[in-house]
């Protein structure tokens, strides 16, 4: 099955708020706030991993969070949701996809919204 | 949880304003930083701001915009900026451009990360330039302008204080910025610092202000990143800010490390604390002139149509002309629209 990770641009910062993601566009200075809840964790703030990463309910607190692949073909309303959130934030250049090796684990999460 | 996200308040704040130096080589006439050349000498040394780019890093602080002030007049700047790329801080520098050469953009350019420059021009014309910051300015400023082109630096903007006697210039600006490769920026011009005397004489008339808030709604290209939004004509709703950030999305350092809500309000009233005895994140969080601050908004513009494009404007304007930071911005679109009497005392 065919997945998808996320990368977050050199060109852009995110970082955790109480409501979910907040994203700034070093180029155009532009804020994207993101209502993800705890579904979503931003690369660290210094490194070179820029995955965006997926935290997964299942395990609870504590839980050790994955890579933020999200498996197109599996359809459940939350799934389909974060599918077209991130979807927005590569549209808006926030986010980069590319394929990356299937992720078996399930995941679950508010899906947000972007403003 | 409010309607919108951005009325939830942040952990840190988006960018921070440090003015790095109190050093300067002009003498602008409406410069905002004019006090804190005069005020005593104790500026935080290197040790201390790299203390400080820590903080902001774990703060995860987005952008520095560094002013001053001539930042670069401060022999460990360059260092200083690279330290903050380590730490993964996005770095923004406010120059006069006088001080621009080649081996300084080489070093610029060999940087690990872009520092986005803000060049300051004040007029297309050099008489216009020059009575605002210097005689002369204008042709060393266009040198430094000319050096990043010719080294094809990849981001800078040649920055305009919008006042009276150039206002009519904007355009012949804004195509000057083309010429060379840059964006254009539009400040606006406010009456602290050295633009409290120069008030008087430098604020933009009534019908100036109009004939600028249309400008602005047909040229959305342009950059006008602090406190243009009460003039903000509809058109340019999603272009910029609606709101203050200052105590919410932003905050400065002075030179010695005061703490303060905005480069337009470093006045004592405003002291909110210092970096040397606490650190940003708790000034940030717990001051309570910040969180005066946030709570701030003029109560009169709860009924204007506006007031979801503006918030009642800039308070440092307020506080200035009207001694009030909860008062409405005297030069939002709406009182500008409706006062001719703007027109009579200018």
């Amino acid at each position: 099955m065919e997945s998808i990770e996320y990368l977050v641009p050199d060109w852009v910062r995110v970082r955790r708020e109480s409501f979910g993601l907040l994203f700034y566009d070093t180029r155009s200075t532009r804020l994207t706030f993101v209502r993800s809840g705890d579904a979503l964790e931003p690369p660290a703030f210094v490194g070179g991993d820029r995955r965006l990463r997926l935290v997964m309910a299942e395990g609870g607190a504590g839980a050790t969070p994955g890579p933020a692949t999200v498996a197109v073909s599996r359809a459940t309303a939350d799934r389909t949701a974060l599918a077209r959130l991130l979807s927005d934030l590569v549209a808006k250049g926030l986010l980069v996809a590319r394929k990356a090796k299937p992720d078996p684990s399930p995941f679950s999460g508010d899906a947000g919204q972007t403003q | 949880m409010p309607a919108r996200l951005s009325d939830i308040p942040l952990k840190a704040p988006v960018n921070v304003t440090w003015e790095v130096t109190r050093v300067c080589n002009l003498r602008c006439a409406h410069c905002l930083s004019a006090e804190l050349r005069a005020a005593s000498d104790d500026e935080l040394d290197l040790a201390a701001c790299r203390t400080l780019v820590d903080e902001l890093a774990r703060m995860e602080v987005f952008q520095v915009n560094f002013g001053g002030g001539e930042p670069f007049l401060r022999e460990d700047f360059v260092e200083l900026l690279a330290y903050c790329h380590e730490r993964g801080l996005t770095t923004c520098v406010s120059t006069n451009g006088t001080v621009l050469d080649d081996d300084l953009v080489a070093q610029l350019l060999a940087l690990s990360a872009p520092v986005y420059l803000q060049v300051s021009l004040d007029g297309a014309r050099p008489e216009t330039n020059d009575a605002l910051r210097g005689t002369g300015t204008f042709a060393r400023i266009l040198q430094g302008v000319e050096l990043l082109a010719t080294h094809r630096y990849p981001d800078f903007s040649l920055n305009m204080v919008v006042t009276r006697v150039n206002v009519g210039e904007v355009a012949d600006f804004d195509g000057l910025a083309r010429r060379y490769g840059a964006k254009t920026r539009l400040s606006r011009f406010r009456p602290s610092g050295a633009g409290c005397g120069a008030w008087a004489d430098l604020r933009l008339t009534r019908r100036q202000l109009l004939e600028l808030s249309a400008f602005l709604g047909e040229h959305p290209e342009i950059l006008t990143g602090d406190s243009f939004f009460a003039l903000t004509p509809a058109e340019r709703r999603t272009a910029g800010l609606t709101r203050c950030g200052a105590a919410k999305m932003t905050c400065v350092v002075a030179p010695d490390g005061s703490v303060f809500p905005c480069a337009f309000l470093s006045d004592p009233a405003f002291l909110a604390g210092n970096v040397r005895i606490a650190p940003l994140s708790t000034i940030f969080r717990d001051s309570p002139v910040f969180r005066r601050f946030r709570e701030m908004e003029p109560a009169a513009c709860r009924s204007c149509d506006r007031f979801p494009v503006c918030h009642g404007g800039c308070p440092a304007v307020a506080y200035f002309l009207a001694h009030s930071t909860g008062a409405a911005d005297p030069e939002c679109l709406r009182a500008v629209e409706a006062d001719a009497t703007l027109e009579e005392v200018l």
